[in-house]
């Protein structure tokens, strides 16, 4: 299988703070990727390192089957919509069109006009006077008429309202159905990204702390339910556990998924459910190793 | 549409965006700042076109005045003089535009992008961000200085009779570096540094401030040390060459220099009004002669020199290549420490 990202012990610091360490990945081609975390995790800093815009502090970045990012193939193949649709806002949006068009090599000019009707966006309206959802549409647009084989999106969702992001979401997904094309996207909305992720990564205080498929994930994780005073399944790694009387609630990894011991109930977790338990594990470690360092 | 038009192009024979595409971008984001200052030029250049025919007119009558040392001639003549002697409150404006024009023109070019974080959509295109900065970096000095030099030349033009006339020299502070080719170093000076500002604070209005300010004190530092760019030339006599920039002036007895305070008690010993102690080095003589001794006469008739050190106005342009030449050499190396911050660092 041919990988659009591959990292191997990648970090970036920014003075004294580290941004991202240790992140070693493999991101097989033609999935949604779905980069997940808090707010200041170190996503940004991924999708910057895998676009070009930043360069590693440690380790390596490859992206289209190993080529640096940044490099000139690496900028040809790999499409980047930034956080809040970075557009000249004195242009109109067929400027922007023709813009993009003499800066690229391959552009759809076709495709973007096209997709410009379709979504009603006034081409000779300048985009700071566009609405959110159709400056996020037209930087969208921007970004798929280059034809690349990996779609970046930072953040593309956040700002907008429900239809929008519901909209947004459909002219990515589309472009992955008939174009191929792959997609890594960052969001700390979890809810939409239930039914189109196809692999997850979870990254906090910037270290990646769950990497795979999202079939997978939810394979190899169950929600338990059993006496307090029990151990359970002995295979079983507790990714986080609170009680409630007699009762133990956990979301454990499992070895096999099997049924559970007697005594306890298993049913599977969403991957809201699965990001949640490791961020509030996360949390409580990083407490406990600031106490610890306070000590 | 198909993947396999995605796949068709292998990595390694990405060819580079062509210039003239680029040519197309950098027109249409520029075009705004590149007519504000083409229009401020334009009403300039109209106002010194206007006023440089009036100004050659007036010469031409003084000039044609016949016989030379008539009074009525010579009346017309200081009349000229007076007139122009005092360049007023526009040529001020004219001694900032190359610095003005440079940081107004360098400073947005990278910093504007920053700023406004479209540098994420920028070097994330095909182009890459080296093309794409060169594209922009390069027409710009070259439209900076063609532009410049242009105004310059109308300066020169609209100066000469005030050269002629002896009002002004060429070489004086307010006349040298709006002129010639040394205008084109000064804005290709700021402009360098308007660019680099403009990285480096990642926003335009303090890069603005930074390359002004750092220009102008350029300048200033430059106003005194160009009369160093050649050991100037010494001379005893009073009236010196016409149009020369005179660099130093003081008094000499037996072949070593003479202080101002041995001056002054020289002549307070010989009972005649001490001399005016001028500003910097220069010792100027301007008291009026009381118990009917001329103190300059005095000195001279004991054994003092008057010396002035002056650069003449033959050396105008080799100092305008002197200064020309360092500028455009301190901008070539500006511009390429941003190249290289471009490349190298993290956006």
């Amino acid at each position: 299988m041919t990988t659009v990202i591959e990292t191997c012990e990648l970090g970036k610091n920014y003075g004294r703070v580290v941004a991202l360490t240790g992140c070693t990945l493999d991101v097989p081609e033609g999935q949604l990727v779905a980069l997940v975390g808090p707010n200041g995790a170190g996503k940004s800093t991924l999708l910057n390192l895998v676009v070009g815009l930043a360069a590693p502090t440690s380790g390596t970045v490859s992206v289209l089957d190993g080529v640096p990012a940044g490099s000139p193939p690496a900028l040809d193949g790999i499409a980047f919509v930034a956080q809040d649709m970075p557009l000249y806002r004195q242009l109109s949006a067929l400027d922007m069109i023709h813009l993009t068009r003499n800066l690229n090599q391959r552009f759809d000019d076709a495709f973007a006009r096209r997709r410009l009707e379709d979504l009603a966006i006034p081409g000779r309206q300048k985009t700071g006077k566009l609405s959110g959802g159709q400056r996020a549409q037209l930087a969208l647009t921007l970004a798929l008429a280059r034809r690349p084989r990996l779609l970046v999106l930072d953040e593309p969702t956040a700002s907008l309202d429900p239809l929008a992001r519901h909209d947004f979401m459909a002219t990515v997904m589309t472009a992955m159905a008939e174009d191929g094309v792959s997609v890594l996207l960052s969001s700390h909305v979890l809810a939409e990204l239930e039914r189109v992720a196809d692999h997850l990564i979870l990254i906090s205080h910037g270290r990646v702390h769950l990497n795979g498929a999202v079939e997978d994930l939810r394979d190899r994780h169950r929600l338990v339910t059993g006496p307090r005073d029990q151990p359970g399944d002995p295979e079983w790694r507790t990714i986080q556990q609170s009680t409630a009387g007699v009762q133990s609630h956990r979301l454990v990894e499992v070895a096999n998924p099997g049924p559970p011991p007697s005594g306890w109930e298993a049913r599977p977790v969403s991957l809201e459910e699965l990001t949640m338990a490791y961020l509030r594990e996360d949390a409580r470690t990083a407490r406990t190793s600031t106490l610890e360092a306070i000590r | 549409m198909s993947t396999t038009t995605l796949a068709g192009v292998p990595p390694q024979q990405v060819r580079p965006i062509p210039w003239r595409s680029l040519a197309w971008v950098i027109w249409r984001r520029q075009r705004t700042t590149t007519l504000t200052i083409l229009g401020i030029l334009g009403l300039l250049a109209i106002y010194l076109l206007v006023s440089g025919l009036q100004m050659r007119s007036a010469w031409n009558t003084v000039q044609a005045c016949t016989p030379v040392h008539s009074s009525a001639c010579q009346f017309a003549w200081e009349n000229f003089r007076n007139a122009h002697s005092n360049p007023g409150i526009v040529s001020a404006v004219f001694i900032f535009a190359p610095l003005l024009i440079g940081a107004f023109a360098g400073a947005p070019l990278i910093g504007r992008d920053l700023e406004t974080g479209t540098f994420r959509y920028a070097w994330t295109q095909g182009v890459g961000r080296l093309r794409w900065a060169v594209a922009l970096l390069v027409p710009g000095a070259i439209a900076v200085g063609v532009l410049t030099g242009a105004f310059g030349a109308l300066i020169a033009w609209h100066d000469h009779p005030l050269w002629e006339a002896d009002v002004a020299s060429r070489l004086q502070a307010s006349e040298f570096p709006t002129t010639g080719i040394a205008i084109v170093g000064w804005s290709l000076a700021a402009f360098s540094l308007g660019v680099l500002a403009g990285y480096l604070w990642r926003r335009v209005l303090p890069a603005l401030a930074t390359a002004i300010g750092i220009g102008f004190g350029l300048a200033l530092a430059t106003s005194k040390l160009r009369f160093r760019y050649m050991a100037p030339l010494r001379t005893k006599s009073l009236d010196f060459v016409t149009g020369s920039q005179t660099v130093q002036q003081w008094w000499e007895k037996a072949g070593a220099v003479v202080s101002n305070r041995d001056l002054n008690t020289a002549l307070q010993s010989a009972g005649i009004q001490q001399i005016d102690i001028g500003n910097g080095g220069n010792t100027t003589v301007t008291a009026s002669p009381s118990n009917g001794v001329d103190p300059i006469t005095y000195l001279l008739q004991h054994g003092y020199q008057q010396w002035t050190s002056y650069q003449p106005s033959s050396r105008y342009w080799r100092f305008q290549w002197i200064e020309f030449g360092w500028l455009t050499a301190l901008a070539v190396l500006l511009l390429a420490a941003t190249f290289l911050l471009i490349r190298r660092r993290d956006a």
